[in-house]
């Protein structure tokens, strides 16, 4: 199933090459919004990540809104993506929703298990609360 | 020395289209031809199990193994290779004593350093000892004057150099005020043995602990070495190949070396470590060790220069890793930059979080340095940081 903003995002990074695709992140990073210090805490971190990501979300209007953060760069453009992906979604199309653009970017090497960078992690974090929705 | 790099057939390879600058050597090292050929040799030629069998392969690799353990003993400035014992690495081999130490360390204290890699910790604190630590000063240099020794102090276990900072610690003096108190000490030299010579009758160690993967050889095999004075220290494993005699009541073991040895041990692992001595001892010490050294200054004199960076820990003495961290860059986007420029470097916390905490951050940015790497290597990465600041800016 295709989605318009997978296909748009994937439509930037065509092409790319590496640091170029970096840059880009970069300048996501830039415009993500930042999370409250307070909410920067142990509480909210995921685990798992060689930088820090913190994870808030909560329901409005039956759909999950997800706020990321983190403290390196290059995460807070992949963690942008995401919450563009995934927000104002319901927890079941969220729970349903194929990240193709993942590997489709050439970004699926920094969510390889073997990462530090623990996006698997991250998405793993983010179904976990859907699901919770759910039940 | 800029031909050994052909010695490494990895080296040759391209990562993502660039040459291959490996700067993560403290983590592991890549291996010569020889040390590769030593172990696939071993198994179209020698392959046998060793100690058991009364044929001619079984001899054979007796042979080689035995002759492996004479080589480390030598390298190492030990006399007697029954002081040798081949374990899985340097985090076995600590396991190892603190397990065979356990009774003494139970309930007392084992004084170590505030650099120590997690290998150098957890296996104390698994036995039941208390952590105690010899105090640095702001360039992480031991103040090893203002070391307490108490009655509850059972050991000292000491990194002879640091995976994170590079610092060469003052084993000598350690081993000599530990003497004074009759406090035996274990050296971690994880990080010294592929870059200093050493020679553990002088230094005057009773343990020293050593991985092969970090010293060109094969991953799996690690060396102990252990003063003759500890002998008769129980065993941390138990099995075949280390009994005299076995009965339902009660075994006896063989004299060390094999007692230590349970099991089939990694016998191409101990061979390699041969092969990798003997590539370094055709080299020469003293050349590496120079050659090492001219291209640690030079990447610390240009790091040094870099706007914006700390570079942690400062001592006359260095060598192998050196870490540092770039304002307003994270660790982590450095190294992954990097790494697209076909630049390996570590980063993180490298199994020292203690060490992270003193020095007030949650990782570095670690290079670190072996026999091929070059001056060519440093302006690489130099250029790799100056385009990540770029990006950044
Ligand atoms: C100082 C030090 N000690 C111990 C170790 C553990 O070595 P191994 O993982 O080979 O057991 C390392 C490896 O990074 C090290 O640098």
């Amino acid at each position: 199933m295709s989605d318009h903003i997978q296909d748009e995002i994937i439509e930037q990074f065509q092409g790319l090459e590496w640091l170029e695709k970096y840059e880009l992140l970069i300048s996501f990073a830039r415009e993500l919004e930042p999370m409250h210090e307070q909410f920067m805490t142990e509480e909210y971190a995921i685990s798992g990540c060689q930088s820090k990501v913190w994870i808030r979300t909560h329901i409005e209007n039956g759909k999950l809104i997800i706020h990321l953060d983190s403290e390196a760069m290059i995460t807070k453009g992949i963690i942008y993506l995401l919450m563009k992906v995934m927000n104002n979604r319901s927890p079941q199309e969220i729970v349903d929703l194929d990240l193709y653009f993942i590997e489709e970017t050439g970004l699926k090497s920094n969510l390889s298990p073997a990462r530090a960078d623990g996006l698997a992690s991250i998405i793993k974090r983010i179904r976990e609360v859907a699901e919770m929705e759910i039940n | 020395m800029t031909d050994l790099r052909d010695d490494f057939p990895i080296l040759k390879n391209k990562i993502y289209g660039q040459r291959l600058v490996y700067l993560d050597n403290a983590a592991t090292s890549q291996k010569p031809s020889s040390v590769i050929d030593s172990i696939s040799d071993f198994y179209k030629y020698d392959n046998s199990n060793i100690h058991r069998g009364v044929h001619y392969l079984s001899e054979l690799s007796s042979d080689l193994y035995e002759e492996a353990r004479k080589k480390v003993s030598t390298f190492i400035g030990s006399s007697d290779p029954s002081e040798i014992t081949f374990t899985a690495g340097t985090t076995d081999s600590i396991n190892q004593v603190a397990f065979s130490l356990k009774s003494t360390l139970m309930g007392n204290e084992v004084l170590i350093s505030g650099m120590e890699h997690h290998s150098n910790i957890v296996p104390w604190q698994l036995a039941g000892a208390k952590i105690k630590t010899i105090p640095m000063d702001e360039d992480c240099n031991l103040l090893l004057d203002s070391m307490e020794i108490t009655d509850k102090t059972k050991l000292i276990a000491i990194s002879h150099v640091s995976n994170v900072l590079g610092t060469v610690n003052d084993i000598k003096r350690i081993t000599e005020i530990a003497a004074d108190h009759d406090i035996p000490v274990l050296v971690d030299a994880a990080q010294s043995i592929q870059h200093l010579p050493l020679d553990v009758e002088k230094i005057g160690c009773d343990f020293l602990a050593a991985s092969g993967h970090k010293m060109y050889a094969s991953s799996g095999i690690g060396i102990l070495y252990t003063n003759n004075r500890y002998s008769d220290i129980m065993p941390a494993r138990g099995g075949g190949g280390m009994i005299d005699k076995v009965t339902f009541e009660g075994s006896t073991y063989l004299s060390p070396p094999l007692r230590y040895e349970a099991g089939t041990p990694n016998i191409s692992g101990a061979i390699s470590v041969g092969a990798a001595i003997d590539y370094m001892q055709n080299i020469g010490l003293d050349k590496i060790r120079e050659h090492e050294h001219d291209v640690y200054s030079y990447a610390k004199e240009r790091l040094l220069d870099t706007d914006g960076i700390t570079v942690y820990g400062n001592n006359e003495d260095m060598c192998g890793s050196i870490s540092f961290n770039i304002e307003n860059i994270h660790h982590y986007d450095l190294g992954l930059i990097l790494d697209k420029m076909g630049i390996a470097v570590r980063t993180g916390h490298h199994c020292a979080q203690p060490l992270m905490e003193l020095l007030g951050t949650e990782g570095t940015v670690r290079a670190s340095f072996a026999l091929y790497n070059t001056k060519e290597d440093i302006d690489i990465l130099m250029d790799g940081i100056e385009k990540a600041r770029m990006m950044f800016s």
